[in-house]
């Protein structure tokens, strides 16, 4: 089976969390199938490695975390965007999109 | 991104860890849960869907250290493993931790030690003294004869002027500092005493012990109420710390005291090292019970310039708005004082300023020799320091080259080289800081003799009770941690793998550039030390030798104190000759006489006319001692020429005088001074007519030449007054006490006498050099003892390294001399290095120790030639031993093996 899913540049599961989050609190594993989804399985997000990212953000306190109950009853740990990380992901889209159009200007001009 | 969110993090991070750890599995677990019953609600069986789960998550035990690593603790963990590394190092290696210890704490207690000197001297403020800052010691100054001079003490009615005519301070204080007789009869004892202004205690955040300190309406003039607050010290000595001391008198100088509170423990006034008052007055009550004519003379005229100001700024007052404020009240004031008396240059000429200077004196215009000599001892114990941090590094480098091998299989496992380096830096750091702890103690201990030679006895907590001098401490073991630890941190980080791995390397036969650098900046900077240590004792001896034109040993010097009892001149006259009568009878006692003045605390003069030539002021000041005719044989002044005086020399005889050499050349050169006549005071006065000439002599400066002297029998000048100078078979100190008891008991009254050894007057002139002589020596002979470990750590260390090569000599018929010459060349040659550059350093250095030598060069060649002589008999003894041992190699052992 050839594997067709995109391996993440470097630093980019930050700013694809930030975004996951940016639609209202989440706990890591629907983080981890929301981004599955949404990338139409396209991207390779190996879903333990979402847990380290979790955990920088948080103690850069761009996200929060708070326990509580999932729609199954479970106790989950849920994270949310805090005001810094709003700002943040703000800036790292916006650097995202010239950076993208940047290379793709170039890959086109060939 | 902020800062409190990451903190809070790693605090937790560091506190929580159980918690944490609980929290991040139930935090995976749930996910692999979910995970999983997704699995199963699409129809796989619960191990299938198991088994998928954790194969899309990843590795959980890897996961769970990035999330850690990811918390930001990793660091904190790796120091707290390379501590306890570094510690099980100390453990296994004792002697090497000892070395390092002892040698750091030498270094670092010494600096301890000088900079709670410095910062007690310098820079720190009283005790209780509320915002330092905004409080400055008041300095005036004025052109005198074309050059600046400064001075702190002043007037009482300046005082008023300038209280009057500023607008920057909200307290301007004036302080003088009488030294009183305290108590009565057998028990009273001179004790320095402080007067102190309205305000003065204002100046502290300090709440009196018991009672009260003074109140407004008790510095009234003339005379303030008689009150004393006195200082915790005297109230536990003289009352035993008793409260029902409030309302007791006690009889201070001439006023009979009421003592109405204490101040609290360890409150010192102005925090003054040379000044501990024993109690405090208001100041008009000391100004106003000396006996004179006029009690208002002392704030209405300009006289008696007896106090110091201190001035508190008001807010947003600048010290430059201060100056100016004070400069210009300092000006009017001048006027003031020019209308009130003759012979004052007018302000334009003599251009007074006032300069609201630091509180601390020693850092003030008016520093002596003793700070500038406490600086400069403190630059020395900085460079015994350097020199201990050479040695350790020395120290490091030689444990790095044995830990070749072990460095390179730790790299070689992966153990990243910043990692290593960190770990390494641990070490040392470490170990400085025990070493810091152990010169703490150092300090603590054996600091208090050098405490207590530079702060003049006064008694402190020592340092282990000071917080500043503790982080100085602790701040000065850190860097030499670092400092001691880089170096072979970095080298050993360049540990070449291959090389090390391969079995029976050698460790590299040349000495590594770095350690002989080190070892021959040492040995330089020990020249540096040694020769600064060697100008010192040569001043100190050339000070001690130095004929002052009388004896100092043997001499007693002993003043009476009518303290207000009242005594005709005629009853004075009887009492001076009853005391010298009575200090002759005391067994040991060989002579006594009375002089007028005592050299180095008082002069007198008088205008000086020669016939024809009108005034002499033209040839400087003269100074002048009136002399019973025992003196000069009672002081062991010389008379060269003529002769001394005699009892034929009293009142109403014709006048006489003895002249010392210099003032004899100087008023009249080439001529016989005997026989000449000088009109004094006045130039209509009759003849006082030169009988003898005298050895020149000291009255107020030793580093000066000596001044222009004359000697005027007291009888025919001021018989009623005066001191009395008594003359002992033996050491003077050991009899001042049987002197003092025999002479009291012929004071009438309240009245007491005074017994000074001149040794100790003498002394304080010379202090600056004994202490500094001192100190240099201690630090210098420290320094040379560290280098000399150092050279021996260094070559032994190579003779053990080359145990194979000596034996390899041996075996081609290399005699044990010839090994032995080798590794005394090798020592002598590094030695010789050093001296060069250190003796060029010194030279550099000296040069700026110019004022505090007396008479010996900076490049006094002596001195260099000891110090090189010192330094080479030193190391070749530190040589020995190793080159001895070279000497021994047994040519088949070092041959054998892996040794």
């Amino acid at each position: 089976m050839t594997d067709e899913r995109l391996d993440l540049p470097q630093g980019t599961l930050d700013l694809l969390i930030l975004k996951a989050l940016s639609l209202g609190p989440q706990h890591g594993w629907a983080i981890s199938e929301r981004l599955h989804q949404v990338s139409r399985a396209t991207l390779a997000v190996p879903q333990g490695s979402l847990y380290p990212a979790l955990h920088r953000l948080e103690r850069r306190g761009w996200i929060a975390a708070e326990w509580g109950t999932s729609d199954n009853n479970r106790r989950a740990k849920y994270y949310e965007l805090t005001r810094a990380g709003q700002k943040q992901l703000r800036a790292e889209s916006e650097d995202w999109r010239r950076l993208t159009a940047a290379v793709a200007l170039v890959l086109d001009m060939a | 991104m902020s800062i409190i969110p990451e903190v809070r993090h790693l605090l937790r991070a560091l506190f929580a860890r159980p918690a944490l750890e609980r929290e991040l599995d139930d935090e995976l677990r749930f996910h692999l849960e979910q995970e999983a019953a997704k699995h199963v609600a699409a129809g796989a069986s619960p191990m299938e869907a198991e088994r998928r789960a954790r194969a899309s998550f990843g590795g959980v035990q890897r996961i769970k250290d990035d999330t850690r690593d990811a918390r930001g603790i990793a660091l904190i963990e790796q120091l707290s493993q390379d501590v306890r590394y570094a510690a099980r190092g100390i453990r296994a290696r004792p002697g090497f931790a000892a070395a390092v210890i002892l040698t750091l704490g030498l270094g670092i207690g010494a600096n301890a030690t000088m900079f709670n000197v410095v910062d007690r001297l310098m820079f720190r403020p009283g005790p209780f003294l509320r915002d330092a800052g905004s409080v400055n010691r008041v300095y005036l100054s004025h052109l005198e004869e074309g050059k600046p001079r400064t001075d702190r003490n002043t007037e009482y009615t300046r005082f008023l002027d300038l209280a009057r005519d500023t607008r920057s301070f909200s307290a301007l204080v004036p302080i003088g500092h009488p030294t009183l007789a305290v108590g009565t009869g057998e028990s009273a004892r001179e004790m320095n005493v402080d007067a102190v202004g309205d305000h003065f205690f204002e100046l502290f955040d300090a709440a009196p012990a018991v009672g009260r300190f003074f109140l407004p309406d008790e510095h009234t003039r003339p005379r303030g109420a008689p009150v004393a607050v006195l200082s915790w010290d005297l109230w536990q000595s003289r009352f035993e710390g008793r409260r029902d001391v409030l309302g007791t008198s006690l009889q201070v100088g001439l006023v009979n005291a009421t003592v109405v509170g204490v101040a609290p423990r360890g409150f010192t006034g102005l925090g003054d090292v040379d000044q501990r008052p024993a109690l405090y007055l208001p100041i008009t009550t000391y100004a106003g019970s000396r006996v004179t004519k006029d009690p208002s003379a002392y704030y209405t005229n300009y006289n008696w310039g007896w106090l110091e100001l201190i001035a508190r700024r008001k807010p947003g007052v600048t010290v430059d708005a201060a100056n100016a404020d004070l400069s210009s009240a300092y000006r009017r004031s001048w006027e003031a004082e020019r209308a009130l008396s003759g012979g004052i240059p007018p302000a334009d000429s003599a251009r007074p300023m006032a300069l609201a200077g630091p509180l601390q004196v020693a850092r003030g215009p008016q520093a002596g020799r003793d700070a500038s000599v406490v600086l400069w001892i403190s630059g020395v114990s900085l460079i015994v320091l350097l020199i201990a941090c050479a040695n350790v590094a020395n120290l490091f480098f030689a444990r790095g080259l044995g830990q070749r091998r072990e460095v390179a299989v730790r790299l070689a496992l992966g153990v990243s080289k910043g990692r290593l380096l960190r770990q390494l830096l641990t070490d040392s750091v470490l170990l400085s800081l025990l070493g810091g702890v152990a010169g703490l103690f150092m300090a603590h201990w054996g600091g208090r003799i050098i405490q207590s030679i530079f702060l003049r006895g006064e008694v402190t907590l020592g340092v282990l009770g000071d917080t500043r001098t503790l982080v100085f401490g602790g701040a000065a073991a850190i860097a030499c941690g670092v400092l001691t630890g880089l170096l072979p941190a970095v080298r050993a980080g360049r540990t070449e793998l291959v090389t090390q791995l391969k079995s029976g390397a050698r460790a590299g036969r040349e000495r590594s550039r770095a350690r002989t650098a080190l070892l021959v900046a040492q040995g330089a900077l020990s020249v540096v030390l040694l020769v600064g240590a060697g100008l010192f004792v040569r001043s100190l001896y050339n000070v001690r030798t130095t004929r002052l034109g009388y004896d100092v040993d043997p001499v007693l010097y002993v003043s009476g104190n009518l303290r207000g009892v009242r005594q005709s001149p005629a009853e004075l006259i009887v009492l001076a000759h009853r005391l010298a009568e009575e200090a002759l009878s005391v067994p040991g006692v060989v002579s006594a006489a009375r002089g007028l003045t005592v050299p180095f605390r008082d002069t007198w003069s008088q205008p000086l006319f020669l016939p024809g030539r009108g005034s002499m002021r033209k040839l400087g000041s003269f100074t002048l001692q009136g002399a019973s005719p025992e003196f000069f044989r009672t002081m062991g002044t010389t008379i060269l020429r003529g002769r001394g005086f005699t009892d034929a020399d009293r009142a109403g005889a014709p006048l006489v005088a003895v002249v010392t050499e210099k003032m004899a050349s100087a008023l009249w050169p080439g001529v016989n001074a005997i026989g000449q006549c000088m009109r004094l005071d006045v130039d209509t006065m009759p003849c006082t007519t030169v009988v003898g000439i005298a050895e020149d002599m000291h009255q107020r400066s030793m580093v000066d030449d000596p001044g222009l002297h004359y000697y005027l029998p007291i009888d025919q000048f001021h018989p009623e007054d005066g001191a009395l100078f008594v003359r002992t078979n033996g050491d003077a100190s050991a009899m001042a006490g049987t002197v003092r008891k025999r002479l009291q008991a012929l004071m009438p009254g309240a009245s007491y006498v005074n017994v000074t050894p001149m040794r100790e007057i003498v002394g304080e002139t010379q202090r600056a050099w004994d202490f500094g002589a001192r100190m240099f020596l201690a630090f210098g002979l420290l320094a040379l003892v560290l280098a000399a470990i150092g050279m021996y750590s260094v070559i032994a260390y190579d003779v053990a390294q080359r145990t194979q090569e000596m034996g390899v000599r041996m075996a081609l018929g290399a005699q044990p001399s010839d090994l032995m010459r080798l590794v005394l060349g090798d020592g002598m040659r590094l030695t010789a290095t050093g001296l060069v550059m250190g003796g060029a350093l010194a030279l550099l250095a000296t040069r700026g120790m110019t004022p505090m030598l007396f008479n010996v060069s900076p490049r006094d060649p002596a001195v260099f030639g000891v110090v090189a002589a010192v330094l080479c008999v030193v190391s070749v003894v530190a040589c020995l031993i190793p080159a001895v041992r070279s000497a021994r190699a047994n040519p088949s052992e070092a041959l054998r093996g892996d040794s």
